[in-house]
């Protein structure tokens, strides 16, 4: 027969015994979900994070795979009773969560290894630190070695006519499509007020196709039916560790460059595991880990890898940080329907 | 007596339910933002003045039709006379059997996975063009990726099994004995086939038609892979708005667009069937 506990205080007592010699994270029976992307992204985010921090702390981690964007409209849908607790989503989606109103505060108190990361990986606004930096990677000129021996220098090399036809290109519905329009006007010297210029050099350039997502960039590059263009540098590497011709630059102008940042969900069910989650992500060990799997440039200070991934970092050989063209994300999303709409009529309706 | 009454209530509430939950609940939300200002959720046409008196929509309405009529005219091109050797010439039943097993075993893959298998095939370097200038027809590559033809070729392969499956079916409900009948009366093969044959399978034709033109007009992968951004249909513009702008109230307004000129051709497709069936 099991004991009853029939006065309250003892009750409460042997409930706050409870709490006090156990941790909040280590209830066996808790599990964290964390929104992730699929493929070798997602892959890497559970082998690099999840594993240690189960390990760690026993509790397991379950992926809620999708998307930015995906993420983003499951956590607007869930606002008020969220079952996502933490979320990785690209640089540009984090602050529309943000304005969302789906993001908590993250506090260095209990996530202490904050205090390791790059300032430029700390996303406030005002007193809000919304998001953390968990990699960089970059947009870089991408082409077929086969086809083409003389290294190209520029971005403007794209519109030399012996690529016509076998250019590939971010087309708007891609998180790179709006910057990538901006990035250029910059290589152009276009005014990013007014775009009308850049619009009919895009226009007069013959691409193979305009990519909607990453694995469509990597299949042109490895049918060929792309042999120069723009690609992810995480998508570029895994082609060519695969043995594809392909060979990824960061031209004279440089390229353009983003991040996948950590946000802790606001009232997710695991709050205190969400913060251990995160601070797991944020150390050395971690960044290190996705350094040498999807060549993401560590936003973590001082994470030393080997030099053959050094060099397929996004900022490649001897650059930082601080050599990446990194935009103000507010200042792209407010002109993304206005982009959108005008590459339609200028750009795709004048092919 | 009460259970026969109760039996098909009960399937039609189980229908109805479904149809309400997945397609009527999600349906009065995409209606309700096409209908309202995101700012303060207030009534506005403003969407639908967005998108109607801008006639770079209708460019892309007349394009995306034009794609599913022909879609549907090739299908049906390629579909009949297929359905009419499977049904009429084949007498072998195992290759009968064989050959709709083929027709219906790729339906079974996704369309991500086939539109992709016609990106490698079309490619500049695929197949057909290796075919093509191998074979001395063309100097240099075609281009098929990026164009209409392109998303045609596609569309076709995907959807070709409904036209042959409907008119395959109509087919076989008619007697043989109504063609015989016509040839022993003087009909040459041609007038037995436009006065007989024809007129009597109209009605799977139609059904095939209308399925294959709505499932051709909303399509949203095979023309987003095979045109490689360079054209754009209506459902690419609404996935544009859904998933990079974050603009649901205009897209929205798309969709709603795309669904009423649908139901509009289907509409004037039933008429034509309608005419034609009525008549003696």
């Amino acid at each position: 027969m099991k004991p009853k506990i029939t006065n309250p205080i003892t009750g409460a007592l042997l409930l706050a015994g409870c709490i006090s010699t156990q941790p909040a994270w280590a209830a066996p029976q808790e599990k964290l979900t964390v929104a992730l992307y699929g493929g070798n992204w997602g892959e890497a985010f559970l082998g690099c994070v999840a594993e240690p921090f189960t390990k760690a702390t026993g509790i397991a981690v379950a992926a809620e795979v999708g998307t930015s964007t995906t993420t983003l409209a499951k956590l607007q849908q869930q606002k008020a009773k969220p079952t996502i607790d933490v979320a990785w989503m690209d640089g540009g989606i984090s602050e529309l969560a943000y304005a969302a109103g789906v993001l908590d505060d993250l506090d260095p108190a209990s996530i202490p290894n904050l205090a390791n990361v790059q300032d430029k990986a700390l996303y406030r606004d005002a007193d809000h630190l919304f998001a953390v930096g968990s990699g960089y990677y970059s947009l870089g000129l991408t082409y077929n070695t086969q086809e083409i021996k003389q290294a190209p220098t520029s971005w403007k090399d794209l519109w030399r006519p012996e690529y016509a036809g076998a250019i590939t290109i971010p087309s708007p519905a891609n998180s790179a499509g709006v910057p990538f329009v901006f990035f250029l006007a910059d290589v152009w010297g276009v005014d990013p007020a007014n775009l009308a210029p850049l619009y009919s050099k895009l226009a007069a350039l013959d691409t193979a196709l305009y990519f909607d997502s990453s694995g469509a960039a990597s299949n042109a590059f490895q049918s060929g039916e792309a042999i120069i263009g723009a690609h992810f540098s995480v998508g570029a590497w895994d082609l060519i560790d695969k043995g594809a011709p392909i060979a990824f630059t960061l031209p004279s102008e440089g390229a353009w460059a983003t991040d996948t940042r950590l946000h802790l969900i606001k009232n997710g069910p695991n709050n205190a595991a969400a913060r251990r989650f995160i601070d797991t992500a944020l150390t050395k060990e971690a960044s290190a880990c996705l350094a040498s799997k999807l060549y993401l440039g560590p936003a973590v200070k001082d994470v030393t890898v080997a030099d053959d991934v050094a060099r397929k970092l996004p900022w490649g050989v001897g650059g930082s940080i601080d050599s990446l063209k990194l935009f103000d994300w507010s200042r792209i999303n407010a002109r993304r329907a206005d982009v959108t709409n005008d590459w339609n009529r200028q750009v795709t309706g004048k092919q | 007596m009460k259970r026969a009454t109760a039996a098909p209530l009960l399937m039609l509430g189980a229908a109805l339910a479904f149809f309400a939950a997945f397609f009527l609940a999600p349906f009065a939300v995409v209606i309700f933002a096409s209908l309202t200002n995101s700012a303060d959720q207030s009534f506005t046409l403003d969407h639908y003045i967005k998108v109607l008196a801008d006639q770079y929509h209708w460019d892309v309405i007349l394009v995306t039709f034009r794609i599913a009529a022909l879609t549907t005219l090739v299908s049906l091109l390629l579909g009949y006379p297929l359905a009419w050797y499977l049904v009429r010439v084949v007498k072998w039943r195992a290759w009968r059997r064989a050959c709709v097993i083929l027709l219906v075993v790729p339906m079974f893959t996704s369309n991500i996975v086939r539109s992709f298998g016609w990106m490698v095939l079309l490619g500049r370097n695929g197949l057909v063009n290796q075919s093509l200038v191998g074979s001395g027809l063309v100097d240099s590559p075609v281009r098929f990726l990026g164009t209409e033809l392109g998303i045609l070729i596609g569309m076709v392969y995907i959807l070709l099994p409904f036209i042959v499956l409907a008119a395959g079916n109509a087919l076989a409900q008619v007697d043989p004995a109504y063609e015989q009948a016509s040839s022993d009366l003087g009909a040459s093969p041609r007038a037995t086939f436009f006065h007989v044959l024809l007129p009597l399978t109209l009605p799977g034709i139609i059904s095939g038609s209308i399925m294959v033109f709505t499932l051709a007009a909303s399509a949203y992968v095979t023309p987003a892979l095979l045109s490689g951004g360079r054209i754009s249909v209506l459902s690419m513009l609404i996935f544009q708005q859904y998933s990079s702008v974050f603009d649901f109230n205009y897209g929205g307004a798309l969709s709603v667009v795309l669904l009423i000129f649908t139901l509009i051709m289907v509409g004037l497709a039933g008429r034509v069937g309608n005419i034609r069936g009525d008549r003696p």
